[in-house]
């Protein structure tokens, strides 16, 4: 018996084709999430199931040749090149652009590979009064032609019984292949690829596709509305962060601290009871509340890809970026960096000038991630109240803005001093194609947005859970018997003064952690962040930031649940209430907590995002310069604020 | 003639391209030599450019534009 079933398919295509919406198509949620999705810069692997055959597939990123560019087309090339023989691949290509698209196809072919043409956008094809002759192509090319539609999935059941029932047989498309002169050979490839497509295709009138694109250009590109535009778009990104996600926030904060009341009196009381409600629970509790707000700046991020508006806001940007050391292609990266750093970081890969491409990788962490933004809400909500506005505007959101932006000029300023220090000859380019708007792809929108939330909950949680424990542990044991002192100390006053109860289990767990050993951890290192306001409990927060920035929230839920017995309060409530031991004021004064957002805006703190950094620069003399300049700004910054504002 | 000497919605037919990484990257990218080329849209702040052939629409910087001989239309 003849096993014809491919046990591998590969998937390439030019940019823009629509090869991730087929490939969403194929694997449905059968995707490996590990290596965030995104524009996608590295190969993205799932699988389907046909008659019980298990088949997997790999979404590569967009080229427009074997002839790499980028690292990020370096990729697609390297893994053709070394496909087995038996694996599959399947050349996406735009059928309203068929000429331009055969290129890669007729590349591929010539390696011997066992070779699929699926033609996507067969729709915009009938709009464009174009047609393709499929049966003529199919002959003249030697492959077989399958017509999709991937946003609707029309054509997706019959690719793969094609897939699955195909025949292949060795041919090739030119045969002096192995010209010397790239320019010549490609030259000779478009010769012959303009006669077959000049016998299949047929036009019925003027291709109208462009011209509504063209139009809008006019406004999106113009000198003085296309920036105002691209402005008014950030406004309103951070504007609905903050106003669309307060009431599923509200929701999910009162849902868990009813289900911490509630696991408290189910479970018998004791430590296992304490480590669950105080410890796992106070930490995710301070995790899961983000999804919304994470939900939508990512949603927004998938959005502003997927019309086609980020190359716009590319070309607008590349002359002013070019005096910062970077280049109109940073622009995506740095964008994408207001929701994680690491797809950004990975991004930069289509950056095909090392320099810009280190200087953007290099910045990319200083501009704020959505891990910042739990950070950044609950210490704005300690200053400045929930409902006040200026005008229309929400204070809370105006401030998280102007951070962001702080970030963002720091990012800038940043660049421009590496532009001066790292040497480089290499020419400096900007070759990228505008593709025509369309509107966002809903289903691609979402599977983003549900990705990016799970990686968020499950890996943040992972560490969250985590270090929720390590902390519970840390902050509920001591070295020695100081924890037994310390109730012998209050043995007495506990069995006299009975009515003062409460208050005295408040000092009695308030001296235990600070004699516990996180307590003794975040006073050794109190000396050195007591200059910005910060005391030992904030210190012990931001040694645990270090794994990631949300864990702060969870940090400080755990660490002001130890003593808070009635669990009643939020996280919030129980920051504000927190006191000054020394002077027994307010701890989160307004010097404080400037210093500490300020902190948070500049440091260095994430572990993932330097393991990335290590990966893509293949040094570790890279992520090591980030940890110091961007750990000295933070320091530096929060110093100086914490002087001018006490 | 090179390509920067055009300027918006003029166009010409590709000679030949100078630098050849830039010519093979063109090429793949639908700009084929012996079509025609039109400068569609200047940045505000003068550069990049953005240029089609055919329905292929990309943007290059004014350096790069240098590299490419063309005949006036």
């Amino acid at each position: 018996m003849l096993d014809r079933d491919p046990k591998n398919i590969i998937l390439i295509g030019n940019p823009n084709t629509g090869k991730s919406t087929l490939f969403n198509s194929l694997t449905g949620l059968n995707q490996k999430i590990g290596n965030f999705p995104g524009v996608t810069v590295d190969k993205k692997t799932g699988s389907y199931t046909y008659k019980n055959n298990k088949v997997n597939v790999v979404d590569l990123p967009g080229t427009y040749s074997l002839s790499p560019n980028s690292e990020d087309e370096k990729v697609a090339k390297n893994y053709v090149e070394s496909a087995h023989k038996d694996d599959l691949i399947l050349v996406v290509a735009d059928a309203t652009n068929l000429k331009r698209n055969l290129l890669l196809y007729t590349q591929i072919v010539d390696q011997g590979k066992q070779v699929i043409l699926v033609l996507n956008m067969m729709d915009l094809l009938e709009q464009n009064k174009q047609e393709i002759d499929l049966n003529k192509l199919s002959k003249l090319l030697n492959c077989p032609v399958v017509p999709i539609n991937a946003r609707i999935e029309k054509g997706v059941d019959e690719l793969k019984y094609v897939i699955h029932s195909f025949n292949y047989k060795e041919h090739s498309f030119i045969d002096n292949k192995y010209s010397s002169n790239v320019v010549d050979e490609t030259m000779l490839r478009f010769n012959k690829i303009n006669q077959i497509v000049n016998e299949c295709t047929t036009k019925n009138g003027e291709n109208k596709a462009y011209i509504f694109t063209k139009k809008l250009d006019n406004i999106l590109l113009h000198k003085f509305y296309g920036y105002l535009i691209f402005l008014g778009i950030l406004f309103f990104i951070f504007q609905a962060i903050f106003s669309w996600s307060s009431y599923p926030m509200d929701m999910i904060e009162n849902g868990f601290m009813q289900l911490g009341n509630f696991v408290e009196s189910a479970l018998p009381e004791g430590m296992i009871n304490d480590l669950i409600v105080n410890g796992i629970l106070a930490g995710l509790g301070g995790i899961v509340i983000f999804v919304p707000q994470i939900a939508i700046l990512f949603g927004f991020i998938t959005i502003l890809e997927d019309t086609g508006y980020m190359a716009r806001v590319s070309f607008l940007m590349d002359k002013i970026l070019r005096q910062f050391g970077l280049n109109g292609k940073s622009v995506i990266p740095l964008l994408s960096s207001t929701a994680c750093a690491i797809p950004a970081i990975m991004g930069a890969r289509t950056i095909s000038n090392y320099k810009e491409r280190l200087i953007t990788i290099m910045v990319a962490p200083l501009i704020s991630c959505s891990a910042r933004i739990p950070v950044y809400t609950i210490l704005i909500a300690l200053i400045v109240s929930e409902d006040s506005y200026y005008g229309i505007f929400n204070i809370q959101g105006l401030l998280v803005m102007g951070l962001y932006m702080l970030g963002f000029i720091a990012a800038i300023l940043s660049a421009w001093v590496m532009k001066l220090i790292i040497k480089s000859k290499q020419k400096s380019t900007f070759t990228l194609e505008m593709p025509i708007y369309r509107a966002p792809r809903w289903k691609n929108v979402g599977f983003e947005i549900f990705s990016k939330v799970k990686i968020f909950l499950f890996d943040a949680g992972k560490v969250i859970i985590a270090i929720s424990i390590i902390l519970w542990v840390l902050s509920s044991y001591g070295p020695g018997d100081k924890f037994d002192q310390i109730e012998s100390k209050y043995a007495l006053e506990l069995e006299t003064k009975i009515e003062n109860e409460g208050e005295i289990n408040a000092l009695i767990a308030s001296e235990k952690l600070e004699a516990s050993y996180a307590g003794i951890i975040g006073k050794t290192i109190e000396p050195a962040i007591k200059p910005l306001g910060f005391d030992w409990k904030i210190g012990i927060s931001l040694v645990t930031s270090f794994a990631a920035r949300e864990v702060f929230v969870g940090t400080m839920a755990t660490l002001y649940s130890v003593g808070d017995e009635d669990n009643t309060k939020s996280i919030r409530e129980k920051m504000m209430l927190a006191k000054n031991p020394e002077t027994g004021e307010k701890l989160y004064t307004t010097a404080t907590t400037l210093s500490l957002l300020l902190f948070y805006v500049f440091a260095m703190q994430c572990m993932a995002t330097l393991a990335i950094v290590y990966r893509e620069t293949n040094s570790i003399k890279w992520p090591i310069i980030q940890v110091v300049y961007m750990g000295a700004l933070a320091y530096f910054s929060s110093l100086l604020v914490y002087t001018i504002f006490s | 003639m090179t390509l920067n000497n055009l300027t918006e919605n003029q166009s010409g037919i590709i000679k030949h391209i100078n630098d050849e990484t830039l010519a093979i990257q063109l090429l793949a990218m639908g700009f084929i030599l012996g079509e025609e080329i039109k400068i569609e849209r200047i940045a505000p702040l003068g550069d990049p450019i953005l240029i089609a052939s055919g329905t292929n629409y990309i943007s290059i910087r004014k350096s790069d534009a240098q590299q490419i001989e063309i005949k006036a239309l």
